[in-house]
């Protein structure tokens, strides 16, 4: 008998809802507050099974990706004339909203039954900051250091919050949307 | 194993540790992991891995790149395994596009990536042999393995980085030539699958170096999240293959190979299985080969997918490949995350190394056969 | 496909864009290859020069080995030259040191090819193809060259002194302790009555250099190499030791050449004397002494202190060029002294394994068992993963050496046995 997440977590969390727009083909339940994604992980690693982190991650919906600091030319070559900078970024399609949040996402996996969930949570870009999960799963861990990293999401109670992917002098996080790079000694030209 | 006490005590005597930097540049660490290790003689008392040194930003780039153009992009991650890369992104941007691949490609993709997952754990086998001092199983191992790439040669025209699979499908046919030649190294595979237990598998000093070692059970591995052959090593069933079955996955009759105990053996001997139920699957997959398309219909140039929202994974060679896919409807992918299994599988290492000997250290590192390519993007 | 049809380059079958190196051209395939070895030219051409080696290095060697009747004649033309006596003495001594360091050199030079050629094979590869044009013999020579022309690195953390000298400190104790050993019956540098004892006292002595090495380099792989080199050489030496006693109780000397004419004659004509053969004591003694050999040298599955996939490179990480090779000099020139000592104990030395075969000299029988022991050492290192350094030291203390003392004793009552004429004698 397979348990049904959705059901059961919109039954603990009323200000919960199913997501609008969801991940394909897999159950989404957006999240209303940070706080809730605490609860709602321990209801589905300790009453349903879920006791699989698959994936933490985010969407920084501020707009199409920001072209500053771009390496001009992929694959530079002294015989080519200097190349002209790459298009500019993909004009966003009908019915998207750009607003100024991170959209969180977690991913939990059942692995008797293989069914998956996804939480969504959206943050305000500036400051973002969301319950960490390395309490329950170990496996947030790292998971959470490369959002941290890389998006700039700040995990409350995390035991060591610090990057690991990008270099220590790099500024940043490198995958939001306005994300500059600036030059280093690395760099070529 | 506890840190043995002292026996004489007094000032000048205090028992020091030693900071050991395995890495980034060392034979064992598989590319550019860097291990920073305390020891205590030589006991492991804190162990914290350092990663990032191949972080490329692939994820970053793909924001600016066409979605054919990704493709290319994704076989550098799992660079010894590339096949189910290409297949993890193509199949989450055809559930964006809301496109199916033809049964003839979808074959062929089962067909490619099972051979990919033999060559990847061919080379684990080699690179663990070496890591436990065994030189001459890696030659063995290089040696089948070079006949797949010869194969992959003759598909694809690459060794190594494919963009074999492409949006909608699969870049090239094969012919009766390729299917023989793939049918004469499966028949040639079968019997050094047994010359691999001798030589290496079944060694007493092999076994006493890597039976008992780094045992991970069950719940702790679910608990880190760790998957493929090393989550299956620690005795859980679970196979994307077999869950959420992709490309026809479900047609066709192969056995998920379990671990007893989750030691660094379970994980190695799990793989050598891996490549029996391979061949089993290429096997059945060449003597079923449905004729047609290679490419489904309607994949523009520059394909544009409505906005939204998929998530595809496959079981790739170092487990579970996802691939968390946003388009806004443009040209290139509005946001893109992999779900990397290495990255997630040597998580765990800080926590298993404590109390090690520093020669399990590569006994367990080896054994979890991360590439580093994937584990930082 | 005939040889008229086969086109003279690989035809791409499939995907022609892409080009590279394609099916139709299959000869790399194993599949292809190892259907019927036989048939193929190459490979019947390739066993018949392996004989004509074998057979050839035989005969250079017979001619070689024969100059050694000369060393008498030198030594009489030297005291009948007029030198004073004290100064033929030393004249003699260098000169059969420099015998000995050539006998060493000459086998890093042998060792080092012999030991590339024969893990190609069990490897599956060909090993050393071009070098001198041969199967690749002048590949160590060439070798040789690179590493002394190579920049010799002193790191800025080393102690310059002492990363200088552990070379030489380890080095020197090999080209002394080979001064006993027994090329031949009666052929031996020098005729020591204690031979076996300075043998191993003189072996004993490198372990100094490799601590030195280690330490002085500065690294801390080469530290836990050299630290972990001196727990596994000491430890050994005492099954090593132990493993040999059986023989010198049979033998009832500690000299070599004594050991060897021990072993001289045949049970019921055929069965040789040799201690090897002398029902369970001599297998295990030989059995022991050839394992702790192994990890006195430093070898896979023992080769813990230079364990390239742990430590790197141990102890001489941070060594290059030459003095990286005199290192290398000693662990072959160890290994040579471990055949030879393994053929003087167990072997028979100099002795023909049957009696129809008395007529070929001693010491081709000598240098032919220890090079068959030195291919035992080749094939276990190319075969046998690694021990872990705990799983070592448990194997010899817990196993290794209470067995060469339980040895000793079955030797006692084997000993007594023969002398009541119970037993073969």
């Amino acid at each position: 008998m397979k348990p049904d997440p959705v059901a059961r977590l919109l039954a603990a969390l009323p200000r919960a809802e199913s997501a609008a727009s969801p991940v394909k083909d897999y159950p989404t339940l957006r999240l209303a507050a940070p706080a809730d994604i605490l609860a709602a992980a321990r209801i589905l690693k300790d009453e349903l099974g879920f006791a699989y982190l698959e994936m933490v991650t985010a969407v920084d919906w501020l707009g199409p990706v920001s072209l500053a600091g771009f390496v001009s030319s992929a694959n530079p070559s002294p015989f080519t004339k200097k190349a002209p900078p790459p298009p500019v970024a993909p004009a966003a399609g009908a019915g998207i909203a750009y607003r100024p949040v991170l959209d969180m996402l977690w991913s939990f996996g059942n692995l008797q039954t293989g069914q998956k969930v996804f939480l969504r949570l959206e943050v305000p870009r500036d400051n973002a900051e969301v319950p960490s999960l390395t309490s329950l799963f170990a496996a947030a861990d790292w998971q959470e250091r490369e959002a941290f990293d890389l998006l700039g999401v700040r995990f409350s109670g995390h035991p060591n919050l610090t990057k690991i992917l990008t270099p220590d002098f790099l500024k940043g996080h490198p995958l939001r949307k306005d994300y500059a790079h600036e030059k280093d000694a690395y760099d070529e030209d | 194993m506890k840190t043995e006490e002292p026996l004489v005590s007094g000032p000048g005597l205090e028992m020091d540790t030693m900071f050991v930097n395995l890495g980034p540049q060392h034979p064992s660490t598989h590319g550019v992991l860097r291990l920073g290790l305390t020891l205590a003689g030589e006991v492991i008392t804190k162990a914290f891995p350092d990663i990032g040194y191949l972080h490329r930003g692939t994820e970053k780039l793909m924001e600016t790149r066409s979605y054919h153009q990704c493709v290319v992009l994704t076989d550098r991650w799992d660079y010894c395994s590339a096949m189910p890369n290409n297949l993890a992104f193509c199949l989450a941007a055809e559930k964006l596009m809301a496109v199916q691949a033809p049964p003839r490609a979808q074959a062929l993709r089962v067909i490619t990536c099972e051979l990919n997952r033999i060559a990847s754990h061919l080379i684990f086998l080699g690179t663990y042999g070496i890591d436990i001092g065994a030189f001459t199983p890696f030659l063995y191992a290089f040696r089948e393995r070079e006949m797949i790439l010869d194969l992959y040669e003759a598909l694809c025209g690459a060794r190594l980085t494919y963009n074999y699979i492409r949006l909608g499908g699969v870049a090239s046919d094969v012919d009766a030539d390729w299917t023989a030649k793939c049918r004469e190294f499966l028949e040639f595979f079968k019997p050094r699958l047994d010359e691999y237990d001798t030589l290496l598998s079944f060694n007493p000093i092999f076994l006493a170096r890597t039976k008992g070692i780094g045992v991970i059970p069950k719940e702790t591995a679910a608990a880190w999240g760790l998957s493929g052959p090393n989550l299956r090593g620690s005795g859980a069933a679970y196979d994307v293959r077999k869950s959420e079955p992709y490309c026809g996955y479900e047609t066709y009759d192969f056995d998920v190979p379990l671990g007893e105990t989750g030691s660094c053996w379970d994980r190695y001997f799990c793989r050598v299985q891996e490549m029996r139920q391979s061949v089993r699957i290429v096997e059945a997959a060449l003597a079923a080969l449905p004729g047609g398309d290679l490419m489904a219909k309607g994949i523009a140039k520059l394909p544009k997918p409505p906005a939204g929202e998929a998530y595809a994974h496959v079981e790739a060679s170092r487990g579970d490949l996802g691939i968390f896919l946003v388009s806004d409807g443009g040209t290139a992918p509005y946001r893109l995350h992999v779900r990397a299994p290495c990255f997630i599988n040597l998580a765990i290492l800080q926590d298993i190394l404590v109390g090690k000997k520093v020669a399990d250290v590569i006994a367990v590192l080896g054994s979890f056969d991360i590439v580093l390519g994937e584990v930082d993007r | 496909m005939s040889a008229a049809e086969k086109p003279a380059y690989p035809q791409p079958v499939l995907n022609r864009k892409a080009g590279g190196r394609l099916l139709t051209d299959t000869r790399y395939w194993p599949t292809e290859l190892w259907k019927s070895p036989w048939s193929l030219p190459r490979y019947r051409a390739g066993a018949l020069w392996l004989a004509g080696i074998i057979i050839g290095l035989l005969a250079i060697g017979a001619g070689v080995g024969e100059l050694a009747r000369w060393g008498e004649k030198l030594l009489a033309l030297l005291n009948r030259s007029g030198l004073p006596p004290a100064a033929v003495a030393w004249a003699w001594v260098l000169i059969k040191l420099g015998c000995v360091i050539g006998v060493i050199v000459a086998n890093g030079l042998w060792a080092v090819w012999w030991e590339r050629k024969i893990s190609a094979h069990i490897q599956s590869r060909v090993g050393p193809m071009y070098a001198g044009g041969f199967h690749g013999w002048a590949q160590t020579l060439l070798d040789t060259v690179k590493l002394l022309l190579k920049e010799d690195v002193t790191p800025a953390a080393a102690d310059q002194v002492m990363h200088t000298l552990a070379p030489v400190v380890a080095i020197a104790p090999c080209v002394m302790a080979f001064a006993p050993v027994l090329f031949g019956t009666e052929l031996a540098a020098a005729k020591l009555d204690v031979g076996v004892l300075y043998i191993f006292a003189f072996a004993g002595i490198s372990v100094i250099g490799v601590v030195m090495a280690g330490w002085a380099s500065g690294n801390k792989y080469s530290l836990l190499g050299g630290l972990r080199a001196a727990a596994q050489i000491v430890s050994y030496e005492l099954p090593r030791g132990f493993s040999v006693v059986p023989v010198l109780m049979f033998a009832g000397s500690l000299d070599l050449a004594v050991i060897d004419a021990a072993q001289a004659g045949y049970w019921f004509g055929f069965l040789p004397r040799w201690f090897v053969f002398y029902p369970v004591v001599g297998q295990l003694a030989f059995l022991f002494f050839l394992i702790a050999s192994v990890a006195e040298t430093n070898r896979t599955p023992f080769d813990i202190p230079e364990a390239e996939s742990e430590l790197v490179a141990g102890f001489h990480t941070e060594f290059s060029g030459m003095k990286w090779s005199l290192f290398f000099l000693m662990e072959y020139g160890y290994v040579l002294l471990s055949s030879f000592l393994l053929a003087v104990f167990f072997l028979g030395g100099g002795a023909a394994p049957l009696p129809w075969l008395v007529g070929i000299p001693s010491w081709i029988w000598m240098t032919g068992k220890a090079m068959l022991m030195m291919f035992v050492f080749l094939w276990f290192r190319w075969t046998f993963p690694r021990l872990r350094v705990d799983q070592l030291m448990d194997f010899n203390w817990k196993f290794l050496l209470p067995w060469s003392f339980a040895n000793i004793a079955f030797a006692g009552i084997l000993l007594f046995l023969m002398q009541r004429g119970w037993g073969l004698r």
